[in-house]
C-alpha cells in the first residue's frame, strides 16, 4: 500500500479510529491491532512475502529470548550469528543472488573461461533491506546487552512490522521503538497535530517535487547521449531533488503517521543539501541507515581508532557496503566508493566532524558567503555521485558526466509531453528557499508561530499539489526497490 | 481527540474554500458550453456561448471558443451558403471542434488564410462518431447541398463503433447534480487533471469484486471487420456522396482491409499520417490526445494541398 494512494487514505483513518476509540484501553489489543494492520498494509502489495517477515520475527524473537537466558559467550555468539546468517541469507538470496551469479560468470568470461550458471526469476520483497536491518539491530543490541530481550511476542512482532516504516524506513533501533511499543500510548493532541503537518510536508515533497520531476529526469537519463551539457546538468540536479523529495517525503509521512499512533520514530533527513561538507551530508542523509552502519559495522571494525590505514579501510568498508545495500548493481558500489573518496580528505584532516550541531553564531556576511560556497560545492559533488546512482550502468554514468564537460553547446530541450521547464525551475527555487527558512526543524516543518502564516502554508502546499499533480506518473517510491 | 477531529474538519473546509477561490483567480478550470438536441434531432451546443477551454495542470493549454447561432465553434455568426462563392465544410469531432485553441485560429481559419477565396465552415462537436456526422449532413441537407466540398474527419479507432445513428448518452450527463457540481471550479479542475480517477477506479474495482465479475473473456473480437461493416452500412444508409465528400484520415490507424475497401470503391480521402510521422515534434497537447497548434497546422496544410489540387473554383465555373 502506498502512502500516496487512495487505499491508504481509507486505511489510515479507519486504523486511527480503531486504535484510539476501540482498543485504546488495552495495550495488548493496541499492539495486536498494530500487528494486524501492519500485515494488511504489507500484504496489500504481496501477501506471499508476509511469511518472510513472520519467519524473521519468529527467529529473532526466539534468539532474543535465548540470548537473554544464556550466559556463556560461545553460545551467545552462536545465537547472534544464527540471526545474522538467517537475516542476511534472506537478503542475499532475494536481493543479491542474481548479481553474484552474473558477476561470477562475467569474471570467468573476462579470464577466458565460459561457464553456465543460471539466474533465477526472483521478485525482490518490498522493504526486505529495511526490516532485516531492524530485526538485526534488535539481536545485536540484545547480544551487546544494550537491551533487555522482550518475551512479549505480539509486541515484538508489531515492532518488526510497524507499518509506517516497514517498507522504506526509517530503520528503527529496537532501543528506540520497542520500549514505545511495550508501553501504553496515550493520545497526545500536539503529537497528532505535528504528525499531520509532517505528513502534509512529506506528501508535498513526494507529489510535487519527486513525482513532477520524475518524467523529465527519466527522459534526460534515457536520451543523455543526444543532449547537451546544460540539459544534462539540469537532469542531474533534478534527480538530486527527485530522490530527496521521494525518500525524505516517504520518511516524513512515516514519522508523521507514527505520531498519530503515539510513536516517535527517528529523523531520517535533516536538510542534507544544506550541508557544508560530505561528512555533514552523511549526518543529514538517510540518517537511520548511516548510523546503523556506523554503530554495527564501522565502530565494531575499529572506527577511526587505531592506525590511519585501518581508519581508511573502515571508511571505504562502510561506504561501499552502504552503496551495495542500495541495490545489486555495480553503479551503487561505485556511488559508495565515490562518496568514500569524497569523505577521505576531511577524514584524514580530521575535519569531518566540523559541522556537528547547529551553528548559532550571529549574522556575518563573510561567513554566510563562505558557507554558501561550501554548500554549493558539496551539492555539486553529491550531484555527481547521483549520476552513478541513477545511471543504468557505470559506463552510462561516465558517458553522462563526460558529455556534461564536453558538450558545452546551449541546446534546447523539450520534453515529449511539452513540460515547461520554467515551472519546475520556479518550483525548485521555492523549495530551496522554504527548506532554508525551516532548516533545523525537520520534525516541524510547518511549525510557524503565527497561525495565519501556518494556514497560508497549508493552502500553498495543497495548491501546489493540485498544480503539479500528474496522473500519468509512476507513484511508487524509489526506495521501495532497495 | 475531539479537538483534532474538529480542527481537521475546520481546516478541510477552509482549505477547500481557499482552493476554490484560487482556482477561480487563476482560472484553472475548463469551461464547457451547454448542449441540446435540436429540432432535427442533431446534438449541438446551445448557440451564443463563449468561454475558455483549459487543458492540463497549470493552464498548460488555453483556447477561447465561441459557439455561433448554428451551434458550432466558429468565427462566423451564421452559416450562410451562396451558390456563387466556394464553401467547404469540415465535419468532425473534438479534433475539428478545436476548443483547444482560439476559435480565431482554427483549422478552418488556417485554410482560409492560405486560400482566401474559399469559406470554410466548421461542424465539429466533441464525441461525434461517423453516424452522428452523417446524420448532421443529412438533417441539414438544405445547407450542405450548396456546399462545394465536405471534408469528413474520421478517427478510425473511435468513430466506427456503431453502424446506425442513435441519440448519444452525452445529453443525459446534463443532470441538475452535474450542473451543480460544475459550479465548483475546484471540482471541475480536479476532475480534469484526473484527481478523482483513483477513487473512481477503486469504486469500480470494488463493485466488480462484490459482483465477482469475471474479467473479460479472452474472445478475440475482430474490430476491423466490425468497423468495416459499420462503415458500409452508414455509407449506404446516408447515401454517401463520393463526388462531394472526402474523408480526412490518419491511415496509420486504419486497417489494411479498410483502406483497400476505400480504394476499390473510389472513396476520396486525405491522409495526414505520413506528415505526422515525419515530424518529430509533439503534435498533441500535454495530457490530451488532441492536436496542438503544430498538429493543426499540418492538418490545415494537408487540406490546403488537397483543395488546391481539386481546384474548386474551376470546377464550380464549369
Amino acid at each position: 500500500m502506498l502512502f500516496n494512494s487512495i487505499d491508504f487514505a481509507i486505511f489510515l483513518p479507519i486504523v486511527f479510529l480503531l486504535y484510539w476509540f476501540v482498543v485504546n484501553k488495552n495495550l495488548r489489543l493496541q499492539n495486536f491491532l498494530l500487528l494486524v494492520v501492519s500485515y494488511v498494509f504489507y500484504g496489500w502489495w504481496d501477501w506471499r512475502f508476509l511469511s518472510l517477515i513472520a519467519f524473521s520475527t519468529l527467529v529473532d524473537y526466539t534468539l532474543g529470548v535465548l540470548l537473554g537466558k544464556e550466559e556463556k559467550e560461545g553460545k551467545r555468539k552462536l545465537y547472534l550469528w544464527t540471526s545474522i546468517i538467517i537475516n542476511l541469507g534472506f537478503l542475499g538470496f532475494f536481493k543479491y543472488y542474481n548479481f553474484f551469479v552474473e558477476s561470477f560468470v562475467d569474471a570467468f568470461t573476462f579470464f577466458g573461461q565460459e561457464i553456465q550458471v543460471g539466474t533465477l526469476n526472483i521478485i525482490l520483497p518490498v522493504g526486505i533491506s529495511f526490516y532485516t536491518f531492524q530485526t538485526l539491530s534488535y539481536t545485536i543490541d540484545v547480544y551487546k546487552r544494550n537491551l533487555e530481550p522482550t518475551k512479549k511476542f505480539i509486541a515484538f512482532a508489531a515492532f518488526v512490522s510497524f507499518f509506517p516504516q516497514l517498507v522504506a524506513g526509517p530503520i528503527e533501533r529496537a532501543t528506540n521503538l520497542l520500549p514505545q511499543i511495550l508501553n501504553k500510548r496515550k493520545f497526545n493532541y500536539c503529537q497528532t497535530k505535528d504528525g499531520l503537518r509532517l505528513m502534509l510536508w512529506g506528501l508535498f515533497k513526494k507529489v510535487v517535487i519527486a513525482d513532477s520531476l520524475s518524467p523529465i529526469v527519466n527522459d534526460i537519463f534515457a536520451n543523455y547521449s543526444t543532449l547537451s551539457s546544460p540539459v544534462l546538468l539540469m537532469g542531474a540536479i533534478f534527480f538530486a531533488f527527485q530522490i530527496y523529495g521521494d525518500f525524505s517525503g516517504y520518511s516524513d509521512i512515516a514519522i508523521g503517521t507514527s505520531k498519530l499512533f503515539g510513536i516517535e520514530l527517528m529523523s531520517n533527513f535533516k536538510f542534507p543539501y544544506l550541508s557544508k561538507n560530505i561528512g555533514e551530508f552523511w549526518r543529514r542523509w538517510h540518517i537511520s541507515l548511516s548510523t546503523w552502519f556506523r554503530d554495527y559495522l564501522y565502530i565494531p571494525l575499529g572506527g577511526s581508532r587505531g592506525s590511519k590505514l585501518k581508519g581508511i579501510r573502515n571508511v571505504f568498508a562502510i561506504f561501499i557496503v552502504s552503496g551495495f545495500w542500495h541495490g545489486a548493481n555495480w553503479t551503487f558500489i561505485v556511488w559508495g566508493l565515490f562518496h568514500a573518496l569524497l569523505f577521505l580528505p576531511s577524514f584524514l584532516m580530521g575535519t569531518n566532524r566540523r559541522y556537528v550541531g547547529v551553528n548559532k553564531s550571529g549574522f556575518n556576511i563573510v561567513i554566510l558567503a563562505k558557507n554558501t560556497y561550501k554548500t554549493i560545492v558539496t551539492f555539486i559533488l553529491v550531484t555527481i555521485g547521483w549520476v552513478f546512482f541513477r545511471a543504468e550502468t557505470i559506463s552510462d554514468a561516465f558517458n553522462y558526466l563526460k558529455r556534461i564537460v564536453t558538450e558545452l553547446s546551449i541546446g534546447e530541450y523539450s520534453h515529449p509531453n511539452g513540460y515547461r521547464l520554467i515551472d519546475y525551475g520556479l518550483l525548485l527555487l521555492f523549495f530551496i528557499v522554504y527548506e532554508y527558512i525551516i532548516r533545523g526543524k525537520e520534525r516541524n516543518p510547518i511549525g510557524f508561530k503565527n497561525k495565519y502564516v501556518r494556514l497560508s502554508v497549508y493552502i500553498l502546499l495543497v495548491f501546489l499539489m493540485l498544480l503539479f499533480y500528474d496522473d500519468g506518473v509512476d507513484r511508487s517510491f524509489i526506495y521501495f526497490q532497495f | 481527540m475531539k479537538k483534532v477531529i474538529l480542527k481537521v474538519v475546520l481546516y478541510t473546509i477552509i482549505l477547500l474554500v481557499s482552493l476554490e477561490i484560487l482556482a477561480r483567480i487563476f482560472h484553472l478550470h475548463n469551461e464547457r458550453p451547454e448542449r441540446y438536441l435540436d429540432e432535427y434531432g442533431v446534438e449541438k451546443w446551445i448557440s451564443n456561448q463563449k468561454g475558455y477551454s483549459i487543458t492540463g495542470n497549470r493552464r498548460q493549454n488555453v483556447g477561447e471558443y465561441r459557439i455561433n447561432n448554428f451551434g458550432f465553434n466558429s468565427v462566423y455568426d451564421d452559416y450562410t451558403v451562396s451558390k456563387d462563392s466556394i464553401e467547404v465544410a469540415i465535419v468532425g469531432d473534438s479534433f475539428i471542434e478545436g476548443f483547444h485553441q482560439n476559435y480565431t485560429n482554427s483549422i478552418s481559419r488556417k485554410i482560409e488564410r492560405e486560400i482566401p477565396e474559399i469559406k470554410v465552415l466548421e461542424f465539429g462537436y466533441a464525441g461525434y462518431n461517423l453516424s452522428e456526422e452523417f446524420n448532421l449532413i443529412q438533417s441539414y441537407n438544405h445547407l450542405f447541398k450548396d456546399i462545394d466540398k465536405v471534408i469528413v474527419y474520421m478517427r478510425y479507432t473511435d468513430d466506427l463503433t456503431v453502424g446506425e445513428y442513435k441519440v448519444s448518452s452525452r445529453l443525459s450527463l446534463n443532470t441538475p447534480v452535474n450542473r451543480l457540481l460544475k459550479q465548483s471550479k475546484l471540482i471541475v479542475y480536479a476532475k480534469d487533471i484526473g484527481l478523482f480517477d483513483p477513487i473512481k477506479n477503486k469504486i469500480a474495482s470494488t463493485i466488480n469484486l462484490i459482483k465477482r465479475a469475471k474479467p473479460n473473456d479472452n474472445v478475440e473480437v475482430n474490430k476491423d471487420s466490425i468497423y468495416l461493416a459499420n462503415f458500409k452500412k452508414l455509407v449506404k444508409t446516408y447515401n454517401y456522396d463520393k463526388e462531394k465528400n472526402v474523408l480526412l484520415l490518419d491511415y496509420s490507424l486504419c486497417s489494411k482491409e479498410f483502406l483497400e475497401y476505400l480504394k476499390r470503391n473510389d472513396f476520396e480521402s486525405i491522409d495526414f499520417s505520413a506528415l505526422f510521422q515525419n515530424d518529430s515534434r509533439p503534435k498533441t497537447l500535454i495530457y490530451d490526445q488532441h492536436w496542438n497548434n503544430l498538429g493543426r497546422d499540418i492538418i490545415a496544410d494537408e487540406i490546403v494541398r488537397y483543395l488546391r489540387k481539386e481546384n474548386l473554383q474551376i470546377k464550380k465555373s464549369l
